[in-house]
């Protein structure tokens, strides 16, 4: 029986220093794929915690703008920290003789937006947060036209509408924060994002003479 | 006892193989090779798949602020009607003369270098006639409502000035006047 003595006319078997190349290259590649992750992941959670508020800021300015289209009427009250209360009167689309009211205001403590004393969006803010994840409403006004915006050309214009125009005219402006606490190590810094959600509504319906039997 | 069949059969396994079952140090390089390209393949497509994310993110913002700008106009027509100059539009203007920029997205929070600013602008307010209505004292069909067109541009992040990617959405709204 001839005994094969391996590939080369070498021995079997890995010599040392294959050995200990063949650990450094993987441990420098599992390091590198573990900063790779450890970052990819952060950044992952990041994104879906903006887009779930995202998500959640659309919804309300739907919700929203969507009654005041219908509105006849609405009255606009300040509230806790940079916050308005809403009530928006709109006829019964069914019994068109009567008057119907929405009221919007915003929980700060518990960051949701309530109408009619209900969440809006009883699944945000998400419950399964991180530590040192949180969302903050900064801000939730409905004002005139012109009024409150970072644009010095419409608060021009404003003053050269007509009043009627002006009383119909609504900026809704929802501003939401993301905090999230570094939680990797010391040297990261906290960070965090602001979303504003804006829309402009012109309520067509407060100049229009609305009565029963227009709609039928 | 081993017939001498079956000591071939084990010589020629080995010679094929050349060692004794395990894995040598080459097999370990290429395999560590093919799974760190697994990785990167992997982590692009990850990132293409986010900034897809963002894409479609600014395109929502840019419909919304496309028509606030649209019930602007829709509130004019209806109750402060607009003069013949701001009827034309601002097409053709320049950046600085027509409406102002609107930011789009704001991107990385700690810095302002790659935050997304969109161009809005809008197309002549266009009266339609219907000549079912009857007709004026020139003798010109009546008209029966005004066509609105919002126009909102932006460049999109992996934009240069060789290859510019822009975008862009065209919202379109009528409003009748109130006196109408």
């Amino acid at each position: 029986m001839k005994v094969h003595a391996g590939r080369c006319g070498r021995d079997e078997g890995w010599t040392l220093i294959e050995a200990t190349i063949s650990v450094v290259i993987m441990a420098i590649m599992v390091l590198g794929l573990t900063i790779v992750l450890l970052a990819f992941r952060e950044q992952l959670d990041r994104s879906w915690a903006i887009r779930v508020m995202d998500q959640y800021g659309n919804d309300v300015m739907e919700d929203l703008t969507h009654d005041l289209r219908n509105a006849t009427e609405v009255t606009v009250r300040p509230s806790t920290g940079k916050t308005s209360r809403v009530d928006i009167k709109y006829l019964d689309p069914i019994r068109h003789e009567l008057l119907l009211t929405s009221r919007y205001r915003a929980d700060l403590r518990n960051v949701r937006i309530e109408k009619d004393g209900r969440a809006l969006d009883p699944l945000f803010p998400p419950r399964n947060l991180g530590q040192g994840e949180s969302y903050e409403i900064v801000q939730f006004t409905l004002t005139p036209y012109g009024e409150d915006t970072p644009n010095n050309q419409e608060r021009v214009d404003s003053f050269r509408r007509n009043a009627k125009f002006m009383s119909a005219s609504w900026d809704i402006r929802f501003k939401l924060r993301y905090n999230r606490k570094a939680t990797i190590n010391d040297g990261d810094r906290d960070w965090s994002v602001t979303k504003e959600y804006f829309n402009r509504v012109y309520v067509r319906n407060m100049n229009l003479i609305v009565q029963k039997g227009i709609t039928d | 006892m081993p017939t001498e069949k079956e000591d071939e059969m084990k010589k020629n396994k080995h010679g094929w193989r050349g060692d004794a079952g395990s894995i040598d140090f080459v097999q370990i390089i290429v395999g560590l090779i093919v799974v760190g390209a697994a990785c990167i393949g992997t982590f692009q497509a990850l990132e293409f798949g986010n900034n897809q994310l963002n894409s479609q993110m600014r395109y929502r913002k840019a419909i919304s602020i496309a028509r606030s700008h649209v019930e602007y106009w829709q509130g004019r027509i209806h109750t402060d009607t607009p003069n013949i100059n701001e009827m034309q539009g601002n097409l053709g203007q320049n950046v600085g003369q027509a409406r102002n920029a609107y930011m789009l997205d704001e991107r990385d929070p700690l810095t302002e270098t790659d935050d997304i600013w969109c161009d809005v602008r809008y197309g002549t307010i266009t009266p339609v006639p219907n000549v079912e209505l009857g007709v004026d004292k020139r003798g010109n069909p009546l008209t029966s409502h005004f066509v609105i067109r919002v126009y909102v541009t932006w460049m999109e992040p992996n934009s240069s000035e060789y290859q510019p990617n822009k975008s862009e959405v065209v919202f379109q709204g009528s409003m009748v006047p109130a006196s109408f």
